[in-house]
């Protein structure tokens, strides 16, 4: 049995749920507080699985602070489920067994599911997302009755088959929105659909609790190198078709859902990389890869979901994005990071990713011919998933509009930028000896330079530091030379015209529309004046969506009669139950 | 009127003056036609503006209607330099002046065509010399417009070997245009009844600048570099285009062969068609019709040595003319009274070939568009004149 | 063989720059050079003004003809401001306000390799942000007003403005000129005018 943290730590969020129902704001903070204390407890019994303790924190304490301004028009349920669906992931983060697990699971996916339909423009998102959370919960259920069935106890234990982590894996994957489950468009039409805040939790943390629960069951079960093999497939697969449906995405929340799936999608490549990888060493690699890359996410999604929600364009045509320094610095290293770039996290995150797989490159045989394969279509990706987080930048953030963010949301957005760079910067010491086996072996922060090692030898190196000191000093020596630069605005020069229409967002990614026509089914239809995209998966995901529906139906028109109040009753029910099965179980 | 008439429609569509719908040997009252429906912009559509003042050769708002690479919809604004020419109750001859001036490049084209008119109003049966005269004119001005044409083409793509080589051409023949008729444009040099074109061993220098675009042709048409940007671009299916553009769509629209104004049927011309119907068959036309314009200069030059000086008397009446300009069919109508014009009527090419283009344009992306627009030779000049 | 190599054919056409203005010019068109007589005939243009010849009003319609007639000396110029930090490169913004396409063939002529422009360090450019001079052509215009005034502004100082031909100038027959004859820097005669005097005017613009 994995050594956890006690129940109890999550008891704070629990009292925060009722607080947050009366007091919105009160919640929120409940739930910064809450989160500090789990954070705290986490760290003070610190394995490798406490670190996802500490990234969802930190998201949690960066959302509720935003959101302490946030949400007036979404009404007073907003707040408490917000809290719910923390306290079901919190449950996950300290479950002893498949029960709690489960307990957490449902309790996080129901108020989600409470939230999407707090939103209501359309009737299709809280269903599928809906549809989906249960597809997922079916599985996890098989996976821990397997379990069950091979040790006799509903605890999380090792097991020395790999069939329990196979089932789990794929219900925690539907989760995440990978391959086939989406792919393409479940999560990021349902997370698209929540409040800003709740998409941002939901982005970050939820998808999070997916690469938990996998993590978690893989150290406990037998490696199979197949298993790996498959998800690295379906991992490089999510990547490239989430990051091309995110960069012609034209609705920024919808952008941003499928750059998570575009991230998981990394997360569980590494994931398959470890299970393929032979060498202890490039295994602590692997799991320093998915910690770094998770924080990575974690952070920067909220960021973005949270900066969408604060200048309120959703959809890149909507209106002029404001003129807002604080937060424009913000979203540059929020995008930034999820793009890949120095020097934040994200940076760091892509880099060991892209390293890992090139020094399974080098390897012979099987895991080399993999490796190449795999680490160049990722880079293909991670290059589009460039492209769009570019696109999400200069369409939501680079507007020279006369609206400003509110104070608090604004500050909270660039406390996240700076958590992006601060935590890059404090990487070397918290990524010094933590983790399984101790990490220096493979990954050595040398002064500036981030060096990787194999076999003995410096692999690979980056200098951050060192290209910030060549610009600083290529710039002061300019500067030095020739002086200030002086410039002076003027007009633009449209051809003699004194207006002009400016570039939009469907163009930015149009190019992409048209090269590959076959996959994104793009009908330019210029006869008719109509542009239109379908999408094989996305008839795929309604034709479910229906018949889950259908189902649904009949069910509510006895219990629910579409009262959100008799949600909460529900939810109120099985936490309670949750709670107690807990505590015998236990 | 010797060529034109007042009855039912009868051959191909010309196109519309402010009262009049002409066709190939008719005219009618002008019918109310249908307003072309405007075109909505969809959502995800911006507008690229290129022009007025973009550097090109000549102003004119373009805008390209487009979700970003592909086109969905052309504007050409002409109107942006609309010069308005005031003709009624002037002289004919003050007149002519002007009209040499609405597409200078196509001079001798236009003082012609209004010639034409002027004769057909006033009776006058011009002597086959001049006639031929004239043609070896229009021919001179096709070879350095399609010169002119195929550069631009060339130049889009970049081929600075043969646009400097056809500049040179192109130059040469200004120059040879120049030595004969005083101006490398004929203006002045046309007058009712009468040329001052001197066409003594014009041919042979003519056929010199054929034969050196002969060379310079084939290097283009045997390179992929430069036939891949032209092959399925603007594709023109326009059933209304005039000129080489429609001639590359394999549809025998030539003014040289359904109008009276000019005696062709005395040369050896012969038509020039290509299916290709995209940028690269008129590439291919024009590129043609440089050695048959050489031909019918050949042919006519010795015909109209020694021309002299016709006298004509002023007479009220209306007269119409139509003439193939090089790029397509131009026509002039015009009505006499009291010595002085009191209405007159102009078709330009152009406003047809831009028609085309339009059309022709949707579909393609943006690197397409300076080969199309070259392709099709137009003068926004001309397109933007109202004569009152 | 040699059909595809551009290069080559290039090189087996040789040199057919001419050597102008070191050289005389071989061959000028005579009714784009001054005219020269006696009296007043009668001018649709008003370009003979008591037994003056007026170089920018003129349109060489050949009215005017047997009194007066073409000399053959093309430098039809006037040049008010001289600006000699051109004098290496020379970047030109063409501007149509309202031609008739012959200017326009005629300047876009300077560049054939008979007179080459390059040589003397003069260039197209398509933005006035870029641009040393702006070349105007033709008659106002009541939709180009706006771009011309537009275009002055984008231009960075030191600018030439430069009228080319006698619609820009004066307006000839078509019109009136595009701009007040006192605000251009240099005005070239000629209906259009000939590319030999656009070179000999641009290069006694920078000074030369």
């Amino acid at each position: 049995m994995i050594e956890v943290i006690s129940i109890y730590c999550i008891l704070p969020f629990a009292v925060t749920v009722p607080v947050s129902y009366f007091w919105r704001k009160a919640g929120y903070i409940g739930v910064i507080i809450s989160s500090i204390l789990f954070l705290t407890a986490s760290l003070l019994s610190f394995t490798y699985l406490s670190s996802f303790t500490a990234i969802s924190t930190i998201a949690w304490i960066s959302v509720s602070l935003f959101s302490l301004t946030y949400g007036d028009k979404y009404g007073k349920w907003l707040a408490p489920l917000f809290s719910i669906s923390i306290l079901g992931m919190a449950l996950i983060l300290v479950s002893h067994t498949y029960l709690q697990f489960l307990a957490g699971w449902e309790v996080m996916s129901i108020a989600s599911y409470a939230i999407i339909g707090l939103n209501r423009k359309d009737s299709h998102p809280p269903f599928i997302f809906m549809s989906f959370s249960e597809f997922s919960t079916v599985f996890i259920m098989a996976g821990a009755a397997y379990s069950y069935y091979l040790t006799g106890t509903i605890d999380i234990v090792a097991v020395n088959s790999i069939i329990p982590s196979v089932l789990f894996t794929i219900g925690a994957m539907v989760k995440m929105g990978m391959v086939p489950f989406m792919i393409s468009e479940w999560l990021p039409i349902a997370h698209g659909n929540a409040p800003s805040n709740a998409s941002a939790i939901l982005s970050s943390t939820m998808t999070l609790m997916g690469v938990f629960g996998i993590v978690e069951l893989m150290l406990l079960s037998p490696v199979s190198m197949y298993f790996g093999i498959f998800l690295i497939a379906i991992g490089v697969m999510s990547v490239i078709f989430a990051s091309l449906f995110a960069y012609v995405s034209e609705n920024s929340k919808m952008l941003a859902g499928f750059s998570t799936v575009e991230s998981n999608g990394v997360i569980l490549s590494t994931i398959g990389f470890y299970m393929i990888a032979d060498t202890s060493l490039l295994r602590e690699f692997a799991l320093a890869t998915i910690v770094v890359f998770a924080l990575s996410h974690a952070i920067s999604k909220s960021l973005i979901f949270s900066g969408i929600g604060a200048t309120g364009v959703e959809s890149f045509s909507e209106r002029n994005p404001s003129r807002d320094s604080k937060l424009k610095a913000g979203m540059l290293l929020g995008t930034a990071s999820m793009a890949g770039l120095f020097p934040t996290i994200g940076g760091l995150g892509t880099w060991m990713m892209l390293e890992m797989f090139f020094m399974g490159a080098v390897e012979p045989g099987f895991l080399g011919i993999i490796s190449i394969a795999a680490g160049s279509l990722l880079a293909l990706g991670e290059g589009f998933a460039f492209g769009a987080m570019m696109k999400i930048l200069k369409f939501t953030s680079m507007g020279n509009g006369k609206a400003r963010a509110d104070p608090v949301q604004r500050q909270s957005l660039y406390f996240m930028g700076i958590l992006l760079v601060a935590t890059f910067a404090a990487s070397p010491f918290f990524m010094f000896s933590a983790f399984v086996g101790g990490v220096p072996s493979v990954l050595v922060f040398n002064g500036s330079t981030i060096e990787s090692m194999f076999s003995g030898t410096d692999f690979g190196l980056i200098s951050p530091d060192y290209i910030l000191a060549l610009l600083s000093i290529f710039t002061l020596s300019a500067i030095a030379l020739f002086g200030k630069p002086s410039g002076r605005t003027v007009p633009v020069w449209n051809n003699g015209r004194d207006s002009f229409e400016p570039y939009n967002s469907y163009a930015y990614s149009n190019n992409i529309r048209m090269m590959l026509k076959k996959i994104l089914r793009t009908d330019m239809g210029h006869k008719s004046q109509r542009i239109a995209m379908a999408d094989v998966f996305w008839i795929f995901t309604v034709q479910v969506s229906r018949a889950y529906r259908k189902f649904a139906r009949g069910f509510t028109m006895r219990i629910m009669n579409s009262s959100i109040r008799w949600y909460m009753i529900y939810m109120v029910v099985s936490i309670i139950f949750v709670l107690l099965a807990a505590r015998f179980a236990g | 009127m010797h060529w034109y008439r007042n009855d039912e429609p009868q051959g191909r569509f010309i196109g519309s003056t402010a009262n009049m719908d002409i066709y190939a040997e008719t005219y009618t009252n002008a019918s109310a036609r249908q307003k072309e429906s405007t075109y909505r912009k969809a959502d995800q559509e911006f507008i690229f503006s290129y022009g007025p003042a973009s550097g090109m050769l000549e102003s004119s708002e373009i805008d390209l209607f487009t979700p970003g690479e592909i086109i969905n919809h052309v504007d050409v604004g002409t109107d942006v330099r609309k010069r308005i020419l005031r003709l009624a109750r002037s002289n004919p001859v003050d007149a002519l002046m002007k009209i040499e001036r609405i597409n200078g490049f196509h001079g001798a084209s236009h003082a012609i065509c209004f010639i034409s008119a002027l004769e057909d109003a006033m009776d006058i049966i011009p002597d086959r010399k001049l006639q031929y005269n004239r043609i070896v004119q229009i021919e001179c001005e096709r070879i350095r417009s399609n010169l002119m044409v195929i550069e631009r083409m060339a130049q889009a793509a970049g081929f600075g070997v043969p646009v400097n080589q056809l500049a040179f051409l192109r130059e040469k023949m200004s120059r040879i245009i120049g030595r004969r008729g005083g101006h490398r444009y004929f203006f002045g040099v046309n007058s009712i009844n009468n040329s001052c074109f001197n066409t003594e061993v014009i041919g042979k220098q003519t056929g010199s600048v054929a034969e050196d675009f002969n060379d310079i042709f084939r290097g283009l048409s045997e390179s992929k570099l430069f036939i891949n940007r032209l092959q399925d671009n603007g594709i023109n299916r326009d059933s209304l285009s005039i000129g080489p553009a429609a001639r590359a769509s394999g549809m025998m629209h030539d003014a040289r062969m359904d109008s009276g104004t000019l005696p062709y049927e005395d040369t050896s011309y012969a038509i020039v068609t290509n299916d290709e119907k995209d940028a690269y068959g008129r590439f291919m036309v024009r590129a043609e019709e440089i050695e048959v314009s050489s031909n019918i200069i050949k042919h006519l030059e010795k015909r109209c040595r020694d021309l002299g000086k016709y006298d004509y008397s002023m007479k009220d009446g209306e007269g119409m003319a139509r003439v193939e300009s090089p790029p397509g069919d131009l026509f002039c109508s015009v009505k006499i009274a009291g010595g002085k014009l009191e209405s007159s009527g102009y078709i330009p090419p152009s406003i047809r070939n831009i028609e085309s283009f339009r059309e022709s344009m949707k579909g393609n992306i943006f690197t397409d568009f300076h080969f199309n627009w070259e392709s099709y030779g137009i003068w926004v000049a001309e397109a933007g004149v109202v004569l009152q | 063989m040699i059909k595809g190599l551009w290069f080559l054919r290039g090189l087996r056409k040789g040199i057919v720059t001419e050597k102008f203005p070191e050289v005389k010019p071989g061959e000028v068109a005579l009714w784009s050079t001054a005219l020269k007589g006696d009296g007043n005939p009668q001018c649709p243009v008003e370009a003979i003004v008591d037994g003056k010849w007026i170089f920018d009003r003129c349109i060489f319609c050949r009215k005017c003809l047997p009194s007066y007639a073409p000399n053959g000396n093309f430098n039809i110029f006037k040049v008010r401001k001289k600006e000699p930090s051109f004098n290496k490169s020379f970047h030109l913004f063409p501007f149509d306000s309202g031609a008739c396409g012959a200017c326009n063939a005629e300047l876009h002529n300077i560049a054939s390799p008979q007179y080459d422009m390059t040589r003397f360090g003069i260039f197209f450019t398509n933005t006035p942000r870029h641009a040393d001079a702006i070349v105007i052509m033709g008659v106002w215009t009541q939709g180009m007003k706006k771009a011309l005034d537009l275009a002055l502004d984008a231009m960075p100082g030191p600018k030439l403005v430069i009228a080319l031909g006698a619609c820009a100038a004066t307006g000839g027959i078509m019109g009136k000129g595009a701009l007040a004859e006192e605000k251009y820097d240099v005005v070239i005669g000629g209906c259009p005018p000939n590319p030999y005097t656009i070179l000999s005017a641009l290069e006694k613009a920078r000074g030369d």
